[in-house]
């Protein structure tokens, strides 16, 4: 009897389960595995005879691939930046609009709209504010300091990438502070005030650690974003001038859609770039996990 | 007293800094879309002189906006549809069933979630190829899918199991097959988390640029988001249509945020508090 429910059991789960592992099977597992087995080949994607090469492309990658470096040490600049700014910006962003009840909703929609705006429209558009506008800006005398070779020089350029990536971010990481902010009891913002806190003890001492739960979230969100980061940097500077803003995962499109096709090669980078996200979000996770209160 | 006024400014000065910063690319492509090339290289900071939607006609033309825009209504519709479902059934059975093995499904789904689009790009477009799919309409949505359902799993596997489920055991006792029970009991409690599901994906889909710039070669099957960037591709030099271009791409979803501005908002939090 209870051999036979057991069986039933299993018919029901596999029934339920079968419809999203059918696509998830085909699409997430197979291309996973498939990935990882030419990665430890020389196989170029095309002729029929390839050779097992052991370690050899990850090495190389890491030891030999100057782009492939140059676009690691690109990337991690970029996340670094990316997670600071969006958090210190869209938090700043969400106190101060948190307590104007009457314009809340206002600056909440100018901020968060550009999200809206897909990334690699968003990066056409500000293509013509760097190109177009700005020098435009500085002959009328306005903000001269933003007349600068934006897209030409290599310097400029990861700040042009900089801007443009806060522009569309800032609001979603800001939505994210302000729900957070909202589940703060007032009471404990005034008991501390009666006690004699100034504006900024309140809020370092009493609403920071309450919300330390959504910077966590925040701070794995635009880790990741930011690792993930293609459209922007793809609409904006297409990896240039030269290689000068090329992020990994640019780094690994090239190497598998263009020009010369070493097919195990560049899965063996694509698994590089897996690695490294995997590492420093758990390593995140597990930092900030600490930190939180439980309220 | 007085200090207060002056942080009180301070920071309305900010944030008015910061909305002319969030504005002023939106507003200079609006008034650049209406004007003339000539009009354009004359004056690029004053208002057009004229109201003219020629550069709208040209880039209504030129993306082929009805088609496009179809196609993606189809592809992000269908695909937030099989999602919800497929994972919705999913995860109601793994998180209810006695078996063990349940567990292990669900760490299955679960696990791929770090792993970045970009690292399966390669593989998962030589799969689209063996399988038929590459390129297809009902083939994106079916990649869509299998991309998705690992996010919706993990979000209505928490959900599920905030349900009481004595409800189920009533419908069970009153001899209703599983399939039905999930169907009208389960599915319409799960409501709240399908939304924010729903919307997290309508939101990814109908923007994302990569998976349909690797798969759809057929400019029939164009995306809209695919189309601008073929137009922009093509036509850089012509900024004023390309601007129009581009603001009629933004419209369908910045419209969709400013009619369901509060269940987004609600949806991004909710989706992220349990991602």
């Amino acid at each position: 009897m209870i051999k036979k429910n057991k069986r039933k059991e299993w018919k029901v789960l596999l029934l339920f389960l079968l419809p999203s592992l059918i696509f998830y099977a085909l699409f997430m597992v197979v291309p996973v595995i498939m990935g990882m087995s030419y990665s430890f080949t020389d196989w170029n994607g095309l002729n029929p005879d390839y050779q097992f090469v052991g370690l050899k492309n990850f090495v190389d990658a890491l030891t030999r691939d100057k782009y492939f470096l140059d676009s690691m040490k690109f990337t991690i600049k970029y996340v670094v930046v990316m997670v600071t700014l969006t958090n210190v910006i869209g938090l700043l962003l969400a106190v101060f609009i948190d307590k104007r009840i009457k314009t809340k909703n206002m600056f909440r929609t100018i901020f968060f709209l550009p999200n809206m705006i897909s990334f690699i429209i968003g990066a056409y558009i500000w293509q013509f504010i760097f190109r177009k506008v700005l020098g435009e800006l500085a002959r009328h005398n306005l903000l001269g300091f933003l007349d600068q070779p934006w897209l030409g020089n290599p310097n400029f350029s990861f700040w042009a990438i900089v801007m443009m990536s806060l522009w569309t971010s800032v609001g979603y990481v800001m939505v994210i502070y302000i729900a957070a902010l909202q589940g703060v009891p007032a009471e404990y913002k005034e008991a501390a005030k009666v006690d004699g806190a100034s504006g900024l003890q309140v809020f370092f001492k009493v609403t920071l650690p309450m919300i330390m739960h959504a910077v966590s979230i925040n701070l794995f969100l635009m880790l990741n974003n930011s690792f993930k980061a293609f459209d922007q940097i793809y609409g904006l500077t297409g990896g240039g001038p030269g290689r000068s803003t090329q992020v990994m995962s640019l780094n690994v499109y090239e190497e598998a859609f263009s020009s010369y096709y070493r097919y195990g090669y560049a899965n063996a980078k694509a698994i590089i770039l897996f690695l490294f996200v995997l590492v420093i979000t758990l390593i995140q996770l597990k930092f900030t996990r600490r930190k939180e209160i439980k309220v | 007293m007085m200090k207060k006024n002056v942080v009180n400014s301070v920071q309305v000065f900010m944030l008015l800094i910061m909305s002319v910063f969030f504005l002023f690319p939106i507003y200079i492509a609006v008034i650049n879309a209406f004007k003339t090339d000539g009009e354009m290289a004359r004056s690029i900071l004053s208002l057009p002189q004229v109201l003219s939607f020629h550069n709208f006609i040209t880039a209504f033309r030129k993306l082929d906006f009805l088609r496009t825009t179809f196609n993606t209504f189809i592809i992000a519709s269908l695909s937030v549809i099989g999602i919800v479902i497929t994972s919705s059934m999913a995860a109601y059975k793994i998180t209810t069933s006695k078996l063990p093995a349940a567990r292990f499904f669900y760490l299955l789904f679960v696990a791929s979630m770090l792993i970045p689009f970009h690292s399966i790009m390669i593989s998962l477009t030589r799969t689209a190829i063996n399988l038929g799919v590459k390129g297809s309409l009902l083939g994106t949505v079916t990649i869509y899918i299998g991309l998705g359902v690992n996010m919706a799993i993990f979000l209505y596997s928490g959900f599920v199991k905030t349900i009481p489920m004595e409800l189920e055991e009533a419908a069970v006792i009153d001899g209703c097959g599983p399939f039905r029970v999930y169907w009208h009991i389960i599915f319409p409690l799960l409501k709240p988390i399908t939304a924010t599901i729903a919307i997290l994906d309508v939101l990814w889909i109908w923007n994302d640029f990569l998976l349909p710039l690797l798969m759809i070669t057929n400019s029939k099957n164009y995306t809209l988001i695919l189309s601008a960037n073929k137009f922009f591709g093509k036509y850089e030099a012509d900024w004023t249509s390309v601007l129009a271009g581009l603001l009629m791409t933004s419209l369908p979803l910045v419209i969709f945020y400013l009619i369901f501005q509060k269940h987004i908002v609600k949806g991004i939090t909710a989706g992220s508090v349990k991602g």
